[in-house]
């Protein structure tokens, strides 16, 4: 919801600056944002009582003071014998309607008016209308406009199944299904009740006789129907948050008012069909209750003044809850409304001495964890949404991605997709797990912990490793350190379904985590041992180039001065660093020492002129020293 | 002159891996709370309507429970979680008062864009026990905000709702730019919640939180793209070791 500031500030008795009213809305749970003169209100779902310049002033009257600052037509109208029907006043247990006539032209709009659409944005339809939806600005209440000369017969109301298509008055077609609230004519539907009107009894800039309909549609029937039928709708969102069921009369007099001040009314009657039994919340006076729930110890006299201005009054030691009030129903509402209005920062803290019966804590197997993590091994997390369906997945009825309609009972797809991901991205030593609970159903729903490690590519970076090959018998000498071996089988996931053309075989194993040994299940660290907030560097999307290089190093004197500069490597575009290959030849009297770079920008596709350069600035250190050569640069 | 026997191999420097950064921030947070007395527990991820919504105060009519807003599975009769909130249903009714309990894990929604995954984490925290207030619960607050952001952080609490407190209140801190950002959600338990659990009420009082993991993570790390955590990227990966 957007407003004016100057619109509110006409409906409160101070003025605050914007700053100050921002600080109260926020103070009273009223988020929003501010541009210019415009607040766009983003208000929690129960206070739709806020949905309106009105609602708003009622809420800020505790600090502001709030008057009326709008005039409604304050004389006698004529009863309306209007032809409707309610067959469900379950869903609608109260329905006014006002039907007006005018004559001659529409006068330009008064200012008030003009400035809701000018200033706010909000397209204008035609007379009718427009006064309409600024009334549900001004007060809240959505009212929907029918052109009287095309209402003949009987109107009815019904909440029923339908099948049918209905075309709306932005001129779209739906189709609806399932259960409706709807208005119609001759069986056939001219207005989906609460969210939107019809074409084909929609007002235009020719109507002149009009009938307002002004209704009170329980939230629970209006809920999710203008998601359903996709149609964007101001009305639907008040319903849905509730309106004030005593406020037709009101509601109806004021639009009689704008429309005195825009045009000259030749008639205008009224006519209510109420069959709501109002019940008026009331709750019990209890203070000390209130005070329990915040911690605090307000006296009555204040007690009272705040909800006094927030209009909710105390007769016969019972608080009577205002009808626009739906979501105070307890000492806990109430309690609330106390501590928006004293500010939640300003309840003082107190301090918490936490009691407790339950001992047991879950284990964690943060130690198989730390020691797959030691070994190399990085922790992936998956969705679990799967194409791949067994006789045991269970479906998603309504699954963001129709393709992928199923829980995973595996973590092997999920694992083989993010190694077949890595080694896309250059990654040449993948070693990865994921420790989930996977779901699956028979004659119930099981659940299982597992754990799932998939391996491919060289054993690592370092000169030891790095012409090995992940294998099987590297998988089987880690778990073994850790697991007995009958709990987990190693199998080799064939490249030959896969549309890769790397060779490096791939390893997998899947285990249950119930199996994994107890003594698995410690190693906790003190808190501020446990987690370094690094601040992440971007990962970048462009390629990486690899440079190699073998320094031939004869003056063994340089040969610790080569190491330590070789690790000391540093450049924005050096991404990584390492020594892949040492050889002593005794025969030469020569040291080899095999170094691989890797070149990659965040920024862009590095040129061979930039990587290049950096080499040479980076290796420059280590060519000039007497006695070390990289044989053919 | 050095000789070759002089000469030690280059160190063999370990390739460590990395714990997924989503479970650090989620298992640094349980550390925290059972720091303060409260006991770890878990719960299914797929559960029923009556645990998910009716039990917490969430009406059938609420948009949350809608087929754009909640996974539904076996044919509508039962949910994805969407908050661990049932956790702490089932705590309640296994458990009586005082309890107080902390429960992490995935929860599921139905978006997918660049601020919101169907997938995600979140921990909670419930603590039940005789006149439990909202003072209380912002002295716990900023204990935990203070252990995450640093003492110094500046701390503001913002009246909200939550179908299953009553007052509510979302926390926002504010960032270097001088921007207030929301961190957690929090409130004093509504009264039919613990009565739905067969708790009375009228004797006991409870407070609950809960924190969205990827929110601590992205604001602890300076991640922009919630997307990034998911993408198990080894270069990505490997920055927090």
């Amino acid at each position: 919801m957007k407003f004016l500031y100057k619109d509110l500030l006409n409906f409160l008795s101070e003025k605050p600056s914007k700053k100050l009213l921002s600080e109260k809305l926020f103070q009273l749970g009223h988020e929003h944002e501010i541009a210019g003169d415009i607040f766009d209100m983003e208000l929690t779902p129960n206070r739709g009582d806020c949905l309106s310049l009105n609602g708003l002033a009622r809420d800020l009257n505790v600090f502001f003071g709030k008057v009326q600052p709008y005039k409604i037509y304050e004389g006698d109208i004529l009863p309306l014998n209007f032809n409707f029907k309610n067959l469900s006043t379950d869903a609608c247990p109260k329905i006014s309607f006002l039907e007006i006539e005018i004559e001659g032209a529409i006068a330009a709009y008064k200012p008030y008016l003009e400035n809701y659409f000018s200033l706010l944005g909000n397209k204008k339809v035609n007379f009718f209308t427009d006064v309409s939806n600024y009334i549900s600005y001004e007060l809240g209440q959505p009212t929907h406009c029918f052109d009287s000369s095309t209402m003949n017969n009987q109107l009815t109301f019904e909440n029923k199944i339908c099948q049918e298509s209905f075309k709306t008055l932005l001129g779209s077609n739906i189709n609806l299904d399932g259960k409706n609230c709807i208005f119609s004519v001759d069986d056939k539907i001219i207005s989906l009740a609460g969210v939107m009107g019809g074409k084909s009894t929609a007002c235009s800039s020719q109507t002149r006789k009009v009938l307002i309909e002004c209704a009170y549609f329980k939230p629970e029937e209006i809920i999710g129907k203008s998601i359903k039928y996709n149609l964007v709708s101001d009305a639907a969102h008040k319903f849905e948050r509730g309106v004030d069921i005593q406020a037709h009369e009101k509601v109806l007099r004021r639009f009689v008012a704008i429309v005195q001040d825009h045009a000259v009314i030749k008639n205008f009657k009224i006519q209510t069909f109420d069959d709501a039994a109002i019940d008026q919340s009331r709750i019990p006076f209890d203070l000390e209750r209130v005070n329990k729930i915040l911690g605090i110890d307000i006296e009555k006299e204040k007690y009272l003044m705040i909800l006094n201005k927030l209009g909710i009054e105390i007769n016969n030691n019972e608080v009577n809850v205002p009808s626009y009030r739906h979501d105070i129903s307890s000492q806990n509402d109430l309690a609330e409304e106390i501590a928006r209005v004293l500010g939640y920062d300003s309840i003082k803290s107190k301090p918490l001495d936490i009691k407790n019966n339950l001992n047991e804590n879950i284990k964690h197997i943060y130690k198989f964890k730390n020691f797959l993590v030691q070994n190399g091994f990085s922790e992936v997390i998956n969705f679990p949404f799967t194409s791949s369906k067994d006789k045991k997945s269970i479906t998603i009825d309504n699954p963001l991605d129709s393709n992928k309609r199923y829980l995973r009972t595996s973590l092997k797809s999920s694992l083989l997709e993010n190694l077949q991901y890595n080694e896309r991205r250059q990654n040449d030593s993948i070693k990865l797990f994921e420790i989930s609970d996977l779901y699956s159903k028979d004659d119930q729903t099981n659940q299982e912990r597992k754990l799932g490690i998939i391996i491919s590519g060289r054993r690592g970076h370092n000169y030891a490793d790095f012409s090995k090959k992940l294998d099987f018998n590297y998988l089987n000498q880690i778990l073994n350190e850790g697991l007995e071996n009958d709990i987990f089988t190693i199998e080799e996931i064939s490249r030959a379904d896969l549309k890769t053309k790397k060779k490096d075989k791939i390893f997998y194993t899947e285990v249950l985590i119930e199996n994994i040994p107890a003594d698995m299940y410690k190693d906790y660290k003190p808190i501020e041992e446990k987690i370094n907030f690094i601040k992440y560097q971007p990962v970048s999307e462009f390629p990486s180039s690899v440079r190699d290089f073998s320094f031939s190093i004869v003056d063994f004197d340089k040969y610790n001065i080569v190491i330590d500069l070789i690790s000391s490597l540093d450049d924005d575009i050096l991404k990584h660093a390492y020594v892949f290959d040492f050889y002593e030849n005794k025969k030469l009297k020569e040291i080899k020492v095999g170094v691989r770079l890797i070149f990659q920008s965040v920024l862009c596709t590095l040129s061979e002129e930039e990587i290049q350069k950096t080499l040479h600035r980076l290796l420059k250190p280590i060519l000039d020293l007497e006695g070390v050569s990289v044989p053919g640069l | 002159m050095s000789s070759f026997n002089d000469i030690k191999p280059p160190k063999l420097s370990p390739q460590l891996g990395a714990i997924h950064p989503i479970n650090q921030v989620k298992d640094f947070l349980i550390d925290l709370l059972q720091g303060y007395g409260f006991t770890a527990v878990d719960g299914p991820e797929i559960e029923s309507e009556e645990f998910n919504f009716d039990m917490l105060n969430i009406k059938k009519t609420h948009p949350a429970r809608q087929m754009h807003d909640t996974f539904y599975v076996n044919n509508k009769s039962k949910v994805l979680r969407t908050h661990t909130s049932p956790v702490q249903i089932r705590s309640m009714l296994d458990s009586n008062p005082p309890l107080a309990i902390t429960s992490a894990g995935k929860v599921y929604r139905k978006d997918d864009d660049a601020t919101h995954l169907p997938m995600f984490h979140q921990v909670e925290g419930m603590y039940i026990d005789e006149q439990v207030t909202f003072s209380q619960l912002k002295d716990l607050i900023h204990k935990i905000i203070y252990a995450i952001f640093g003492q110094e952080i500046q701390i503001r609490f913002r009246p909200s709702y939550f179908p299953f407190t009553e007052p509510s209140a979302e926390v926002d801190i504010l960032s270097e730019n001088g921007k207030w950002l929301e961190v957690l959600g929090c409130g004093i338990i509504n009264p039919v919640v613990l009565e739905n659990c067969n708790i009375d009420s009228n004797k006991y009082s409870g407070l609950a939180f809960g924190l969205g993991v990827e929110r601590i993570a992205m604001l602890k790390y300076g991640v922009n793209d919630i997307r990034e955590f998911y993408k198990s990227n080894l270069d990505f990966l490997s920055q927090f070791k």
